[in-house]
């Protein structure tokens, strides 16, 4: 969508434009046309340029139009058809949090959740994670801060974030209209930092339970947390002791042993597990001879980690009995149900979102067509079914 | 925005400039505006994985077709190059903010380096007939340049090479300041480096007294070339750094107030993925 006129010419170019998210939201409040209305009033600008931000031409069709199309594609993918209705796609994927289905969006690659909307039904999600939340605004890392890998991506964002208040407060109100449940993730370099976030979050509308990102390899410190069993017990103990809500501890495939910071979580209260963040990668740029990116290294994720994924999430399902969410390199319904098998109560879709806008509900539609094809009464049923200590075969 | 299967009309080869890929898409075609982008997938695979962003060089609401110039930068890059008509091509967009002309502009003053043409030709092709157009493109040599036989008639142009194989030997910096005194509005994409030498030329007008020629650098727009990831605005891999804080360039541009970007803190890329 074009941006919209400036109101005064010493505005700048694009401050006086809102965010597509929240145009979305006002076009669905039919606010959309009076507000253009508004707009063109104030500078003199014909409703057709308020609305495209193009002088109006001559005899061509009035790109108002466009406006209001884009309001009813919005609709309608929000009435469109769910496949997956009817089929029981329901999981627990933390003590105490059972979602409708078991995929949700992977924090740093799905945004607040309201950015998406825009282009597809975010409300057939399981739960969407939003992008790691730290106490105070952070500006994040010197670019580049992303670089391609053979069927992967290497990055190292640095947690940009507004901080938790501004996240409350700025999304709290949009996600309550998203139709979605929302799991914060949660960063920081101190005990302290994550309590406050969480506590700063508590009360947010549509927030069902927190994710603590300990892992995140981006960060001075961050590597501490979830290298330590101790220290990743710690933190999720002192979370646990300010919130009611499900706490998930989010696992990073760089700890020496994987495995016993599981247990060591599972042991100081953690409600369920998330398998896994991104694994420490590098790419040279040859002609200037440095790294890429601007910290040096960064954090790899695509379908190259899927199988390091896989196997933290077998291993790790068989060491713990809270659930575990998979996640690492998942594009389709197919990579999912590999995952379910290996001991995951769900998955998180992440960089195949980026390839693929809909990649996150074609898992959904996957699963459910397996579901059904198979004769199964729940998905339920799956999980778990390769890992050795049940043994149950597949039917075919 | 939206998601779209376009389908490519036509593949030409422009010297060194890379691929000018015609592609049938009555979507996008009918919500972009200058200065925007389309995100294009390399294939229906997962490697190469990321989305190539390409700037509009051409709007043809009436035909539905876009026009971008694809550089053959690394396998998706080659790709997407590569396709030929017939080929389907998944499109996600428009993305990102416009140019935006006033009204009553009577001048419109436009700068080109290298790729950055594809914004510029939009504007040209949009503006001609309504006010004054003057192009200036600049290449690294003749190669680099966009045809001119491809702009509307009644635009003027100005060349600039750096190898003096074409045009003005040096940099399109070197020809601006006497067109800024016909200028009423300037608008300008290319590489950072150039950006960056607009910046400088702003700054010094900022801080000298009011001349002909300050007022279209003091509130030029420029569009902004980088790396991105999602290009829907939430991985923040695309930022720089402007007076408001960080930006998108995905979202908040890739057009911006020249005045806003803060070209110190360092030079973003130049398009496509190394
Ligand atoms: C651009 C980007 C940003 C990310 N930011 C975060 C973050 O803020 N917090 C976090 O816990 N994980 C973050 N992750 C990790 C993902 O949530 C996910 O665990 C990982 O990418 C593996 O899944 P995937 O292969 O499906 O992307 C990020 C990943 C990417 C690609
Ligand atoms: S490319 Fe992801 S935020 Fe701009």
């Amino acid at each position: 969508m074009p941006w919209r006129r400036p109101r005064r010419r010493e505005e700048r170019a694009y401050e006086s434009r809102e965010s597509p998210e929240e145009r979305l939201e006002r076009a669905s409040e039919a606010e959309e046309e009076r507000d253009t209305v508004e707009l063109a009033a104030l500078d003199g600008a014909s409703i057709v340029e308020a609305a495209t931000g193009e002088p109006e031409a001559d005899g061509s069709a009035p790109s108002l139009v466009i406006d209001a199309s884009r309001i009813d594609e919005a609709r309608a993918a929000r009435d469109a058809a769910r496949p997956e209705e009817g089929v029981d796609l329901s999981v627990e994927v933390a003590r105490g949090l059972r979602l409708r289905n078991p995929v949700l969006a992977a924090s740093g690659t799905f945004g607040q959740g309201t950015e998406y909307a825009e282009l597809i039904d975010v409300s057939r999600l399981g739960a969407v994670v939003n992008k790691g939340t730290t106490r105070n605004p952070r500006p994040g890392n010197p670019q580049y801060r992303i670089a391609e890998t053979p069927a992967g991506i290497l990055n190292s964002i640095g947690l940009e974030n507004p901080g938790a208040e501004e996240v409350a407060r700025t999304y709290g109100p949009r996600w309550a209209k998203l139709g979605v449940p929302v799991v914060v993730n949660v960063a920081g370099y101190s005990v302290d930092d994550y309590v406050f976030v969480v506590e700063t979050m508590l009360g947010t509308p549509a927030v069902v339970a927190f994710e603590l990102n300990v892992s995140c390899p981006n960060v001075k410190g961050g590597m501490l947390f979830g290298c330590d069993p101790l220290l990743a017990a710690e933190v999720t103990r002192a979370v646990k002791q300010v919130t009611d809500l499900p706490v998930i501890v989010k696992l990073t495939p760089n700890a020496p042993d994987v495995v016993a910071v599981a247990r060591a979580v599972e042991e100081a209260g953690a409600d369920g597990l998330t398998a896994i963040n991104t694994v420490l990668g590098m790419r040279i740029d040859v002609a200037r001879r440095r790294p890429i990116l601007g910290t040096g290294s960064g954090g790899l994720s695509g379908p190259a980690i899927r199988p390091i994924a896989l196997h933290l999430t077998y291993q790790v399902a068989q060491a713990v009995s809270i659930p575990v969410i998979g996640a690492g390199g998942v594009t389709s319904a197919r990579d999912a149900l590999e995952f379910l098998m290996a001991g995951a109560s769900a998955v998180q879709v992440g960089t195949a979102t980026f390839a693929d806008p809909e990649a996150p509900l074609r898992v959904v539609e996957g699963l459910a067509a397996y579901v059904r094809a198979q004769g199964l009464a729940s998905i339920r049923e799956l999980i778990g079914a390769a890992l050795p200590a049940r043994g149950a075969p597949l039917a075919e | 925005m939206i998601l779209e299967e376009g389908r490519v009309v036509a593949n030409t080869a422009i010297g060194e400039l890379g691929a000018l890929l015609q592609v049938h898409a009555p979507g996008v075609a009918g919500r972009a505006a200058a200065g925007q982008f389309v995100h294009v997938r390399p294939g229906r695979g997962w490697d190469p994985l990321l989305r190539r962003p390409y700037s509009f060089n051409r709007i043809d609401r009436r035909a539905g077709d876009i026009e971008v110039i694809v550089k053959p930068l690394g396998t998706g890059g080659e790709w997407i190059a590569e396709r030929g008509p017939g080929d389907a091509l998944d499109l996600l967009g428009p993305l990102g903010s416009a140019f935006v002309v006033r009204r009553d502009t009577r001048n419109l003053l436009l700068v080109a380096g290298g790729t950055g043409i594809a914004p510029m030709r939009v504007l040209a092709e949009r503006e001609a007939a309504r006010r004054n157009v003057t192009l200036v493109m600049g290449g690294r040599s003749v190669a680099h340049l966009w045809p001119s036989e491809r702009l509307p008639a009644s635009v003027e142009y100005v060349t600039t090479t750096e190898d003096g194989s074409f045009g003005v030997r040096g940099r399109v910096t070197d020809v601006l300041p006497r067109l800024l005194v016909w200028a009423d509005q300037l608008m300008a994409c290319g590489p950072w480096p150039m950006l960056a030498a607009l910046g400088r030329m702003r700054d010094d007008a900022a801080r000298g007294p009011t001349v002909p020629g300050r007022a279209p650098l003091l509130e030029a727009q420029v569009a902004v070339e980088q790396h991105m990831g999602c290009a829907m605005g939430v991985c923040r891999a695309c930022v720089i750094v402007t007076a408001q804080g960080n930006a998108r360039v995905c979202r908040e541009g890739p057009v911006f107030a020249l005045a806003d970007v803060r070209f110190e803190a360092g030079e973003p890329a130049t398009v496509g993925l190394p």
